[in-house]
């Protein structure tokens, strides 16, 4: 826990830097421990603890602005520090949009950190046998290999992992904003290689990461990896061509991520956005809208403020097709003469989407099978290897792992594939998005299917 | 400071004395081996955009890890303070790796020291002050506006740390050294005709703060303006499988995706890599040699020692074509019986040092480079690359071509940018038709990310592969 001192130390930072000559300061004061359990093969492997405390400085001096950060967090050198920082701010060039945000737009409800409900108090009591326990729990090496059935594989190597983690902090700055941020995680990992018969190799991996020690999947963990290392046996070439494109909701994010880079203010202030001058005009497909649920209780990448202490709230980024916001900090606001928003987003959602009536669910959730029997013919899309997005253009190319399908029914694996194209006009190619997002991660972003996309073999 | 040892033993606090009570008291639950990583490190930053030097600082790291290995398995811990109180509570910690265990014992062995000097600094970047790079990056901005008048925006990063490092173990062996690091990159954003295109440079040398002179401003500037007419031009290919011919310098990170990754001796250990059973075997053709390499001057790479305190070394990894070697730390050494080949790294403190690569190229060959080209009908010319990627069971990696040409008929045509490249790593080695005798460093600001991040660099000759995977519409 932040300790009263801690806290004090923090105050004392922004109270000295303002005697030296800041006209206006902000800290961030963070906690964080970690124990993680790593286990080869069934036997423990690894064993770290890991506890961090820092402080970041943000200084405002004579219409000029730096950064720094120590964790040398005692009083006499955390002064020096300070008087040091400012010396150096002073030695930088004058910028008048450097400045805190107005007050007015600062968070007021952030007392405790735990208003969301991300910490589990059950962290505390859980003892390192425990944890080790649970880091056993997710082994499944021994079932696999004392299993009697005939495999079409060896397992060669199964690694997995449990981790734990709390992490607190505490932001303040010099116009009187304090706001406080708890949260623990309970994350498992596990990672399969194995062999076929004809001595090649495969290897699948599967993670969870949940503020809830209760809600740990343990055994799951492991047969997930498994079941996507054996999936991909026996791959065959496809043809290079134009497929419909269905993305697993597991790897869906990595669609998402160039659009939120391209909305941030910085990138459209530098002319590094293929979204400058898009806000309120219709850019993408109707169908799609992208939600920050940034204050949705007990969930992965909720909060209630912003690096700059600016409260969150849950809004629109693009609705049916139309971008609604950027990102945008009080500085970049003041560079462009806009209204500032918050820096970035907190919990991206993809809301679903269904083109005409194809899509026909016989559970509640729109799932990965609904939405191959959808698309019928292509490719699905179960992993990215490397690849990039332009940032000025958007034009992308990516590797990619996955199945080929048809009729909605999966056929067989495809590897050394690449996709090739234009970020915006994939997203207009949007043929329907589910409602089968994991619940436990950050980024809610369902399978995802698109018409048309170029594919390289 | 490199041969000073109480400049070390006093920035960190600590006797000798005290030094063997932590390890002793590391490996009072039975370890093998145990060793202690002292770090203080200082790190400056500026940033030049829309032609003021408006935000920069500093930041400050320190602390103490300790390791306690037993057999194979590992106990971590580390301490951001060096009161003795709390290195003895993280040597407990770490201990704990050996509590019970029923792992068989595992042998390590002192290394001989090399007492090296790859990188001297002259002068050391934390007596300078901010002032001292102000009016670089001023004029590096001025001379890059001035090289085209199609640049809208010049963004400047400049980046410089100096690191303490002291390493003690169980054997008894007490390193220490001083690493320099500064880095400089320029992005330049370019508009025709209402097209944008950017382009971004670096530099970055494990040296002190005499790297920031005339030299380089004139090189950063002329580069980062090269071949923009090419990239406002430039054209996606028709994707499939075609010959690529790899330029000499940043297509290294074939080399570091395709293969690097493959050959750290812990995904062999653990049988993960695709190269785990390879050893001795003809992976290439003859004649060529692929090598990962601790000891070039001022090499971003480089290290005097890695951070198990064994001596940075040259490591033949493929000789004539025959793999010869991983890339061990101290568990993967002594788990194979060789000796370590100083490739035991860590991002910092915080974390246990696992094997990592450090600058990895393929030496030259005998071929002229524009024969090479001169032999493809048709294919690509890759020179410019962002980012890689490699699954190491399949050994399937990608990396990601900025900017190219098509060859057409042996002669480069339409200048090409924005693909990804796919391959095989075995059968990519092995489809190598031509080396060429030009080997060249590329000194950008590589990072690898495996776990941890790690500052590393690439190269290569120019080299034929026969068939790789380019995505195209």
């Amino acid at each position: 826990m932040i300790t009263p001192n801690e806290t004090r130390l923090a105050k004392h930072c922004i109270s000295h830097a303002k005697a030296c000559g800041a006209s206006a300061a902000r800290v961030y004061l963070n906690k964080c421990v970690t124990d993680s359990y790593t286990i080869l093969n069934g036997e423990l492997d690894k064993v770290t603890h890991s506890a961090d405390r820092s402080i970041y400085i943000y200084l405002y001096v004579d219409g000029r602005y730096g950064t720094f950060s120590t964790n040398r967090l005692e009083e006499k050198e955390l002064e020096d520090f300070v008087v040091k920082a400012i010396e150096m701010v002073r030695m930088l060039g004058e910028d008048e949009c450097r400045q805190l945000p107005d007050p007015s737009r600062t968070a007021k409800d952030a007392a405790t950190g735990n208003e969301l409900g991300l910490y589990d108090s059950s962290y505390e009591s859980m003892d390192s046998q425990t944890r080790l326990a649970n880091a056993h729990k997710l082994s499944i090496y021994d079932k696999i290999i004392n299993d009697p059935e005939e495999k079409p594989y060896r397992l060669i190597s199964e690694e997995c992992e449990y981790s734990c983690t709390s992490d607190e902090s505490y932001t303040a700055d010099s116009q009187g904003f304090e706001g406080r941020h708890s949260e623990t995680a309970f994350g498992t990992f596990s990672e399969m290689t194995i062999q076929d018969k004809d001595g090649n190799r495969y290897s699948g991996y599967w993670w969870q990461a949940t503020p809830m020690a209760a809600e740990t999947d343990f055994e799951g963990c492991g047969m997930m990896a498994l079941e996507r290392a054996v999936k991909q046996i026996g791959p065959k070439k496809r043809r290079s061509g134009r497929y419909r494109m269905v993305v697993d909701t597991s790897v869906a994010s990595r669609l998402v991520s160039p659009l939120l880079t391209a909305l941030n203010s910085a990138s459209i202030q530098q002319k590094m956005s293929f979204l400058e001058d898009t806000k309120d005009t219709k850019v993408f497909h109707e169908g799609m809208t992208l939600m920050d649920f940034a204050r949705t209780h007990g969930k992965n990448g909720s909060r209630l403020f912003d690096t700059e202490g600016v409260a969150t709230k849950d809004a629109p980024i693009i609705e049916n097709g139309v971008v609604k916001q950027y990102f945008t900090n009080t500085y970049q606001a003041l560079k462009m003469g806009i209204e500032p928003t918050v820096e970035d987003i907190s919990r991206p959602c993809l809301m679903p989407y269904m083109k005409g009536e194809g899509l026909q669910s016989e559970e509640k959730e729109v799932s990965l099978k609904d939405i191959l029997k959808l698309a019928g013919n292509g490719i699905l899309v179960s992993g990215f290897n490397g690849g990039n997005c332009n940032p000025v253009t958007g034009d992308f190319s990516f590797g990619i792992e996955g199945f080929a399908f048809s009729k909605g029914k999966i056929t067989h694996p495809v590897r050394e594939m690449l996709i090739t194209g234009n970020i915006v006009e994939l997203w207009n190619s949007l043929m329907a998005a589910g409602s089968d997002a994991r619940p436990s991660s950050r980024w809610q972003i369902p399978t995802l299917a698109f018409e048309g996309v170029a594919f390289s073999a | 400071m490199m041969n000073d040892k109480t400049y070390y033993l006093n920035i960190f606090k600590v006797s000798e004395p005290q030094l063997q009570t932590l390890t002793a008291t590391a490996l009072t639950h039975g370890g093998d081996y145990c060793d202690l990583y002292f770090e203080h490190t200082t790190f400056f930053n500026l940033l030049l955009k829309d032609g003021v030097v408006s935000s920069g600082g500093f930041h400050t790291d320190f602390g103490v890890g300790i390791r306690v290995l037993k057999g194979e398995k590992t106990g971590y811990a580390y301490s951001e303070n060096t009161e003795m109180t709390d290195m003895l509570n993280a040597a407990r910690a770490a201990s704990a790796i050996a509590t019970g265990s029923s792992a068989g014992g595992r042998t390590y062995a002192k290394v001989a020291d090399r007492k090296s000097d790859f990188y001297p600094m002259k002068e050391n970047w934390r007596a300078k002050g901010a002032d001292s790079f102000l009016p670089f990056m001023k004029d590096l901005e001025t001379a890059v506006f001035s090289k085209d008048s199609r640049i809208v925006k010049v963004i400047i990063r400049m980046s410089d740390s100096v690191c303490d490092v002291m390493m003690y173990n169980s054997l008894g062996e007490l390193t220490y050294e001083t690493r320099p690091m500064g880095s400089v990159t320029v992005t330049a954003v370019f508009q025709q005709n209402g097209k944008t295109e950017n382009r971004s440079v670096s530099r970055s040398f494990r040296t002190g703060a005499e790297l920031i002179g005339q030299t380089l401003l004139d090189e950063l500037a002329e580069d980062v303006v090269k071949g923009i007419d090419e990239r406002f031009e430039a054209i996606r290919p028709k994707g499939g499988q075609m010959s690529v011919v790899m330029g000499a310098g940043a297509s290294g990170i074939l080399l570091h995706e395709a293969m690097g990754h493959a050959f750290e001796a812990d995904f062999n250990r653990k049988g993960q890599s695709i190269f785990s059973e390879k050893m001795g075997q003809q992976v290439c053709p003859k004649g060529i040699n692929v090598v990962d390499d601790g000891t070039i001057a001022y090499n971003r790479g480089s290290g005097n020692y890695d951070d198990e305190g064994v001596p940075g070394e040259k490591t033949y990894m493929i000789h004539d074509g025959v793999l010869c070697s991983y890339l061990h730390d101290r568990i993967s050494a002594s788990w194979y019986g060789v000796a370590p080949t100083g490739n035991g790294r860590r991002e910092n403190f915080r974390y246990n040092p696992i094997p990592r690569m450090r600058a990895t190229y393929m030496e030259s060959g005998n071929a002229d480079p524009e024969g090479i080209i001169a032999s493809v009908k048709e294919g690509i010319y890759v020179d410019e690359f962002s980012n890689g990627q490699v699954k190491i069971g399949e050994g399937d990696f990608t990396f990601f071509v900025k900017s190219g040409y098509l060859i057409e008929n042996g002669r480069m045509t339409a200048p090409v940018k924005d693909i990804n490249v796919i391959g095989n790593g075995p059968q990519a080695l092995s489809d190598i038709l031509a080396v060429g005798n030009d080997l060249k460093i590329d000194n950008g600001t590589w990072t690898c990310g495996k776990e941890q991040s790690v500052p590393v660099s690439c190269g290569i000759p120019t080299v034929l592969v026969s068939s790789l995977t380019v995505g195209g519409e």
